[in-house]
């Protein structure tokens, strides 16, 4: 499928810009920052899942030697506005009334050493009212069940466009809703067949290998600088200047590379607590949390989705309905936005006529549940795409014919109001079937203890955020070389090479001219942030227009120079090229601007135009698509599922870097494996039961299926430079229902709850069997 | 800052062929003692549980997780980290099959990879794909979806053979 042929640069795969320094061991992370003077904080964690506070007495470790400053609700409560949040304010930067985790915070120390802090930590005497807690979905908004909020944190719903709506607090315990309708309320009434599922969906937890990390210096009381493995710094810029009640000018935050994030690291972490403890010592003050404690800061959504859906006996999709309960744990965090989309993406990539869907965020005395790789498309894939298939076996239709009945058009409105779909969906499912053999499947020798079967699945989602805007900024130095400025951090997925290849190619030179400059809020454009599969789709088209913007001025420049119209130029090189002759640069410019010469700077700026007519109130940036397929071999006797081959296939638009577009791929495949398989948090009650390491199970190299590949498309629609479109979440997407459906055709049982343990198939053949 | 707890001593070892010595204290991981040097931050910490890998480096040429072993069991001992990997400036073989063939993503894991890697081809100059699977299990790399870093590591070994090293 990589049949373009590649430019100078695009479609290459040139070792990426950040490779000599990351195997060399040179690349700088937030963990590598130190400061003079830097003390150390760590924290006091909740042992309760639901309690009161009655009192905190922190004297004695105030007292102790080497403690520097010390974080309790007494301290905080002169901060501004000691909260914090996406579209609910409820998270508190330590405890002040309750705490609704175990793990929550409820003090914290700065002290020379870890070791000080923790001592000085283990000082501190909480008295805590214990009180019932909320860990099951489903009665947590019964009359009788606790609450965790008494009363209402402030929030906001923002202003959503056609057919959609959001609420805060319709329910105890639920701290936001979305809905979304569309078509005639009566379609049901004209379906042949109505379908009603339930589907259970299991909560991971990020495992970037990077913890959670902030160097923090407010040693000076007009000034903050900030280093921090955070996904969007402009975005924890605001917030942080809004909690402590400074200028946005004051707050200086610097993104080094980030080791891995897949979500987790948008908005505050460890910033408050770090920033209020520099503040209260004068000095900088670092405060990494261990890899046990980042199971305890951010989760993925554990799901229970609920779904009704309308057809007729021709397979025809009609209508849908669906209500998700999505667990947002103890504080809202990313959930309003997850629900937005979960709610959103629940249609799958078919046509409807009526869709209805309500998502409400469903708060837990569990761990904060937060952006995570898929972002409710995981969860909705996962339902969806198994549901098809359930419904194509109760037709008698194959489950691939059922889906391309049904599946929307290249340029079709996904829903009204929409942009059109920008891939070729027939396309990226006839591969699969291709690569598969899946016309093949269910040979005679299906028989004995082992049976193999085939199963299909097409993730979907809206791709490139609601409503971003991004602005890039490209200078050119005297000698040709490059500093591109953006805000795009550089979280392992290429977005760094990707771009620099963009500017590269745009002004005719070798990608090594280019420099990516440092992520700093003070210097960097503005940018909403690193995330949904944006960077080529979104920020990438404000850095092609900079380069261009940059090219004009430089073509523009020369015509001047040369005395003719600058369409009779070319860049390439540094060199101005007119016909035969070849003009450097250099000379031309000092010529003008003198021997210190001169920066040819040009900006770009994107943004998705804002329609009322859109759900989101602005269209899908791109449609990221996620086309999988997997063979299995179930043990009958064991009930233990082997992936004995694995294919996703994504479409890239225009791959600008083909092994960093099929690393996205694989990686994300990986990581939907293994939530089929085995990944999961295991709670009981309150109680994160595997939160280290050893004990929760992320894939190893040991895990891959025997055949597991990758293709990436190019298919040419999207709307980044070249047609390139974003990666990175849809390899996941279509993994858990590919094999759950193939398990299904392996052995005719239907799991319908995440990870597809040996347990769940066991149970599910021995109900078959009636046994 | 990992606190100095136990008595102090003088420890003296060879770092990336160089003999050192430094006074440290019994209680102090060698990653720390890595770590705590300008030039040793290549080695990085993740669940310090000696699960993941990203500390891995070798001492005297076996992989080991440099969290969870103390600075005091590498008294007299040749201990090899990312910073002394390549000659000259050059990226060993290892090192520019790992970015030749886009083997890392974030980079967290990809010392530790690295160094594996060259444990491996240390010992075997030809692994077979069981082999190469088997040893680069150790390590947990959340980005890649490790087929690019199998392929590297097939990669590095046949240059290596080919360049008779």
């Amino acid at each position: 499928m990589n049949d373009l042929a590649p430019l100078r640069t695009i479609g290459r795969s040139d070792r990426r810009i950040d490779a000599a320094e990351k195997v060399a061991g040179r690349a700088v992370y937030t963990v590598d920052i130190g400061l003079p003077d830097m003390l150390h904080a760590k924290v006091l964690r909740s042992p309760h899942g639901h309690a009161r506070i009655r009192s905190i007495d922190a004297s004695a470790a105030r007292a102790m030697p080497g403690v520097h400053a010390v974080l309790t609700r007494d301290e905080t409560a002169a901060i501004r506005m000691p909260v914090y949040g996406y579209f609910i304010k409820d998270q508190p930067i330590v405890a002040t009334d309750k705490v609704r985790y175990e793990g929550d915070i409820v003090a914290a120390v700065a002290a020379e050493d870890e070791g000080t802090a923790n001592r000085a930590l283990a000082a501190i005497r909480v008295d805590y009212e214990p009180l019932p807690v909320v860990s099951d979905l489903e009665r947590a908004s019964d009359p009788d069940a606790p609450e965790l909020f008494e009363e209402a944190p402030v929030g906001i719903v923002p202003k959503y466009g056609e057919g959609a709506s959001g609420e805060l607090r319709p329910r105890r315990n639920v701290c936001y809703r979305f809905s979304y309708e569309t078509g005639p309320a009566d379609a049901f009434a004209d379906c042949d067949h109505v379908f009603e599922d339930v589907f259970r969906f299991s909560r991971m937890h990020h495992f970037h290998l990077e913890p959670f990390v902030s160097v923090a210096d407010w040693s000076r009381e007009d000034r903050i600088e900030l280093w921090t493995s955070c996904q969007n710094p402009f975005g924890l810029r605001k917030e942080i200047a809004r909690i402590f009640g400074l200028g946005e000018n004051q707050v200086a935050v610097r993104v080094p590379y980030i080791g891995g994030g897949f979500g987790s690291k948008n908005g505050c972490k460890t910033e408050p607590v770090a920033l209020a403890l520099s503040r209260l010592a004068g000095r900088p003050v670092r405060f990494c949390l261990t890899l046990e404690e980042g199971f305890l800061t951010n989760t993925q959504h554990a799901a229970i989705l609920k779904l009704k859906t309308g057809v007729m006996a021709d397979g025809t999709l009609i209508a849908r309905e669906s209500e998700i309960l999505l667990d947002s744990g103890a504080y809202s965090d990313g959930s309003p936005l997850v629900a937005e989309k979960a709610g959103y993406r629940i249609p799958g990539p078919y046509r409807y006529k009526r869709i209805k869907t309500d998502c409400y965020c469903v708060m837990t005395n569990t761990a904060p549940a937060g952006p995570f790789r898929g972002f409710g498309g995981t969860q909705t894939s996962w339902a969806s795409e198994s549901q098809i298939d359930m419904i194509a076996h109760r037709l008698g239709i194959d489950p691939c014919e059922m889906r391309r009945r049904n599946l929307i058009d290249l340029g079709e409105p996904f829903v009204p109001g929409e942009s059109g779909i920008d891939s070729d969906l027939h396309e990226g499912l006839d591969l699969v079937v291709r690569e598969l053999g899946y016309r093949d499947r269910n040979q005679p020798e299906n028989e004995g203890p082992v049976r193999r079967g085939m199963g299909l699945s097409i993730g979907f989602k809206d791709g490139g955020g609601v409503n971003k805007p991004a602005l890039a900024r490209v200078k050119v130095s005297t000698g040709g070389d490059i500093f591109l400025q953006c805000g795009t951090a550089e979280i392992g997925q290429g977005a760094h090479t990707a771009l620099a290849a963009v500017v590269a190619e745009r002004l005719g030179a070798d990608r090594s001219r280019v420099r990516y400059m440092p992520v700093d809020t003070d210097h960097s454009p503005f940018d909403q942030g690193t995330n949904a599969s944006s960077a080529i789709s979104v920020m990438g088209q404000a850095v092609d227009r900079a380069a261009l913007a940059a090219r004009r001025q430089i073509l523009e420049f020369a015509a001047d120079a040369l005395d003719c119209p600058a369409e009779e130029l070319e860049l390439t090189d540094w060199e101005i090229r007119r016909g035969n002759e070849a003009h450097p640069l250099a000379p031309m410019i000092m010529g003008r601007f003198g021997g210190t010469g001169w920066e040819f700077v040009g900006e770009g700026f994107h943004k998705a135009e804002n329609s009322h007519a859109a759900p989101l109130e602005a269209p899908c940036v791109f449609w990221e698509i996620g086309w999988g397929g997997a063979q299995v071999a179930v043990d009958t006797e064991t009930g233990q599922v082997t992936v004995e081959k694995l294919f996703v296939t994504g479409d890239a638009g225009r791959a600008i870097h083909p092994l960093v577009c099929r690393g996205q791929d694989e990686g994300a495949a990986l990581m939907g494996l293994s939530q089929a398989l085995f990944e999961r948090m295991i709670y009981d009650g309150s109680r994160l039961v595997n939160g280290d390491a050893l004990t929760y199970r992320v894939p190893l190299a040991d895990d891959l299926p025997e055949d597991f590949r990758s293709v990436t498309q190019e298919q040419g629609h999207g709307p980044g430079p070249f047609g390139a479109k974003g990666m990175g979440e849809g390899g996941m997407l279509p993994v858990a229902s590919a094999i759950a459906n193939a398990i299904h055709d392996a052995v005719g049982v239907r799991i319908t709850e995440l990870p597809l343990t040996p347990e769940r198939v066991l149970a599910a053949l021995a109900e078959k069997d009636g046994r | 800052m990992p606190e100095r707890l136990g008595p102090r001593f003088d420890l003296a070892f060879t770092l990336n062929g160089t003999p050192v010595g430094m006074a440290t204290t019994t209680a102090t991981t060698l990653a720390d003692l890595l770590r705590e040097r300008r030039d040793g931050r290549g080695t990085k910490l993740a669940c310090e549980r000696a699960v993941c890998g990203a500390c891995t480096v070798l001492i005297d040429d076996v992989p080991r997780a440099s969290c969870s072993v103390f600075a005091f069991e590498v008294a007299d001992s040749d201990v090899r980290t990312v910073e002394g990997l390549g000659t000259g400036g050059e990226p060993s073989a290892v090192q520019a099959a790992f970015a030749d063939n886009s083997a890392f993503q974030c980079g967290f894991c990809t010392a530790g990879m690295i160094l594996l890697t060259e444990a491996l081809l240390a010992r075997d100059p030809d692994p077979d794909d069981a082999m190469i699977r088997d040893w680069i299990s150790s390590n947990i790399c959340r980005c890649t979806g490790y087929a690019l870093i199998l392929e590297a590591v097939r990669e590095a070994a046949r240059r290596k053979r080919e360049a008779g090293e």
